[in-house]
């Protein structure tokens, strides 16, 4: 068990050190958050909705993303790449092998889990800047091949996937939204705690000895080879989980989706939400899928009072974006999920600074 | 860790017992007073923001004007119009912004995210519209509430194939295609193919992916390596105005095709009127130089508003006719005294007549439940003297 104190939290035992959560406040905060998921969809109106489920998938995207850059200290500029090949994956299988939908994800999974491992081999030589030129170069190649290679939409140029169906139960039109939204909200639950898991076990903590040093690793006997082949493996996995819930969510495939701006927007999503940190993947999408929502939303209620909004719109969202890049970088380096520890610390450890 | 698991296993309880209920369902829109709420998913940012924003104007134009006429038996229309940049998943964000506030039909924009939404429309049953001519739009088992108002991209294509093979008069010539690179662009880029087979042209074919460069240079000397004396172009203006400039540059003998949103004003002035002259556009909507009866109410409500046809341009047309079309459908079923849902208005739709005074190819717009291709006329123009001079008020591609 653990125990709080004004100097901290203590430990009486390794299995209370390697829990998840130590402190009551912890279980009263996870506690409230569970009741807030339940009640979401009675909250909100299926627009709201939509944006919170387009989050679940952005969710699963950016803790992949998290493994890789956040705690295993690669650059990886193919986040695009790799939700099309997980979203083509699925729906290929799918639509034309006839596998069930729990099936053609799963096996989209696994492709962009091989296809991620192929593209992660530069990893073994390149570092850096070398290896995000590398990874853009994956972006590129996924995305050309999707797009010239007419077998996959057979000529069309676009994949139409038929509405979610699992062993004869099928989503429903006018619940659309609140349906997929339990699917998602478990998925990406499990995707969350399931990442939290790994860096638990040794896999996970040879990743972040890659990260910190990785000729140190080395020394201690971590096989860096494997290990950072292994983490492009698990991120673009998934990676791949989230692209293949967006092609059965958006019911339609196509390239268009999966371009460079959209690997950037995932970076810009861990980087403020907080490198090497899972909440802080989880609070980046959130926030990085919200933000241009709540300027349209805020613009959309000045604008009889600034009538220039309407047209400039696209520019203000765009230099919003680039500038709480700038600000986080510039002021919390370590993003949302230090922002929220700050805050907690404070209130745990007040009236004391420190 | 007892005390997670005990929160973990009430929190599955929960997710699955509510699973089979819970709010937020779909509102069913059309409401029996109040205004008629129409979705405009516009792109005036985007790629393609240069033929979109008075395309836009347009549509706003026909529904301020039709206001203050009195709106549809009485009600005004409501277009919710913004702007989603050309990005297909911003359009779907609107589109469900657009269902939450009770919209009855939706006017989109671009073809990817006319794709995009076209399963999701279906199943909606919301009508939709929009600037996209991609014919797999027409196909009523594939996109039942899909309704397109104009001559589709093929038609388009094989047109101006029609129009090559005779003005290359029986000489084996090659026609390259230059495309944008996205469904739009590569639309009808097969079905060209398929129309030289199907008719027996002597013509070569090859078709290119524009690149995002505003130089299209070495482009231009792959299709002069084929000896391509005609280039079609499928793609809005200011890159098509750029090729045409390279041609003069480069002292080419080649003549570009426009399909319908490269053939248009700004082609012209962004080319300069020396260097578009000459070239060739399909466009299925009149340009305000052909002074068509159909241009009269969109002339005089723009003097009112101290602006001009001659300002804004055949786009504005375009989009003018193009939410008539819709608002057509609206005013039949509250004729009617039907509820005012999305499938009375594509029932209405379907039986839809509508004269454009000579504005869309023939002049005629046609639905049937069999059909959701609302013409295959379209004009073809040459520009001479800085202005698109008709060649053919009405042409279809060759039976």
């Amino acid at each position: 068990m653990s125990t709080v104190t004004a100097t901290g939290i203590h430990h009486r035992s390794y299995r209370g050190e390697l829990a998840l959560r130590h402190t009551r406040a912890e279980y009263a905060r996870l506690a409230l958050v569970v009741l807030l998921l339940v009640a979401l969809p009675y909250m909100l109106n299926i627009y709201w909705l939509g944006i919170v489920n387009t989050i679940l998938i952005a969710v699963i995207g950016a803790v992949g993303l998290n493994i890789l850059v956040g705690f295993t200290g690669q650059i990886s500029l193919g986040q695009g790449g790799f939700l099309a090949v997980g979203a083509f994956t699925s729906a290929i299988l799918h639509e034309r092998a006839g596998l069930p939908v729990p099936l053609s994800v799963f096996a989209a999974v696994l492709t962009t889990a091989t296809v991620g491992a192929f593209f992660g081999l530069p990893a073994l030589r390149l570092k850096g800047l070398y290896l995000a030129i590398a990874t853009l170069a994956s972006q590129e190649i996924i995305v050309f091949t999707v797009k010239r290679w007419s077998w996959l939409t057979e000529g069309q140029g676009f994949l139409d996937v038929s509405r979610l169906e699992i062993f004869g139960w099928r989503i429903e039109r006018t619940m659309f939204e609140v349906q997929w939204y339990w699917i998602l909200l478990v998925i990406a639950a499990v995707a969350v705690v399931a990442a939290r898991n790994l860096f638990r076990t040794g896999l996970g903590r040879s990743f972040m000895a890659v990260r910190d040093q990785d000729i140190a690793a080395a020394a201690i006997g971590v096989n860096v080879t494997r290990t950072k082949v292994t983490a492009f493996a698990v991120s673009s996995g998934f990676v791949g989980l989230a692209g293949a819930l967006t092609a059965h969510y958006t019911e339609t495939v196509t390239w268009e989706r999966f371009t460079l701006d959209v690997s950037v927007l995932y970076l810009a999503m861990i980087i403020v939400g907080g490198l090497g940190s899972i909440a802080g993947a989880v609070y980046g999408a959130a926030f990085l899928i919200l933000l241009p929502v709540l300027i349209s939303e805020l613009s959309e209620a000045v604008e009889p009072a600034f009538p220039f909004l309407s047209t400039q719109l696209p520019a203000i969202r765009n230099a919003v974006f680039g500038l709480v890049i700038l600000l986080f970088l510039i002021f919390e380096p370590r993003g949302l999920a230090r922002v929220w520890q700050r805050m907690k610390d404070y209130v745990r450890f007040w009236p004391f600074r420190y | 860790m007892k005390r997670l698991s005990a929160i973990a296993a009430l929190s599955t309880a929960a997710l699955l017992g509510l699973s089979a209920c819970g709010g937020g369902a779909a509102t069913g829109g059309g409401d029996t007073e109040g205004p008629i709420k129409i979705g405009v998913i516009a792109d005036r940012s985007g790629a393609t923001a240069d033929v979109g924003t008075p395309y836009n104007e347009g549509m706003l134009g026909y529904v301020e004007w039709r206001n203050a006429k009195g709106g549809i038996e009485g009600r005004n229309i409501e277009a919710m119009s913004n702007d989603y940049a050309y990005l297909v998943p911003k359009a779907e964000e609107l589109y469900k912004k657009y269902i939450a506030e009770g919209a009855v039909a939706i006017q989109g924009w671009g073809t990817g995210d006319s794709e995009a939404l076209r399963k999701k429309v279906a199943a909606d049953e919301l009508p939709f519209m929009s600037a996209s001519y991609a014919e797999v739009l027409t196909d009523v088992a594939e996109s039942p509430y899909n309704f397109v108002v104009a001559p589709t991209y093929s038609d388009q294509m094989r047109v101006a194939l029609d129009w090559i093979a005779q003005d290359s008069g029986g000489q084996r010539t090659q026609v390259a295609v230059f495309h944008h690179d996205s469904p739009f662009g590569t639309a009808p880029v097969a079905d060209g193919q398929k129309w030289l087979v199907e008719k027996g042209y002597d013509l070569g074919y090859k078709s290119f992916a524009m690149p995002k460069t505003p130089n299209f240079v070495g482009l231009l000397s792959q299709a002069r390596s084929l000896g391509a004396k005609y280039i079609v172009i499928q793609n809005v203006s200011s890159p098509a105005a750029q090729v045409a400039k390279d041609i003069k540059a480069q002292n080419l003998d080649m003549k570009i095709v426009c399909l319908n949103w490269c053939s248009d004003e700004l082609f012209i002035k962004t080319a300069t009127p020396a260097v578009a002259e000459g070239h060739i556009m399909i466009q299925p909507f009149a340009p305000p130089t052909t002074a068509k009866p159909g241009h009269a109410d969109i002339e005089e409500f723009l003097k009112s508003k101290g602006s001009s046809l001659q300002d804004k341009g055949l786009h504005y047309v375009q989009g003018w006719w193009t939410m008539a079309a819709m608002a057509q459908g609206i005013e039949k079923v509250l004729k009617d005294g039907d509820e005012l849902n999305g499938p009375n208005i594509r029932k209405a739709l379907e039986g839809l007549q509508l004269d454009t005074g000579g504005v869309v190819g023939g002049g005629t717009v046609k639905f049937s439940t069999d059909s959701h291709r609302g013409s295959t006329g379209t004009g073809i123009y040459q520009v001479k003297g800085g202005q698109l001079t008709e060649l053919t008020a009405n042409a279809a591609p060759k039976e």
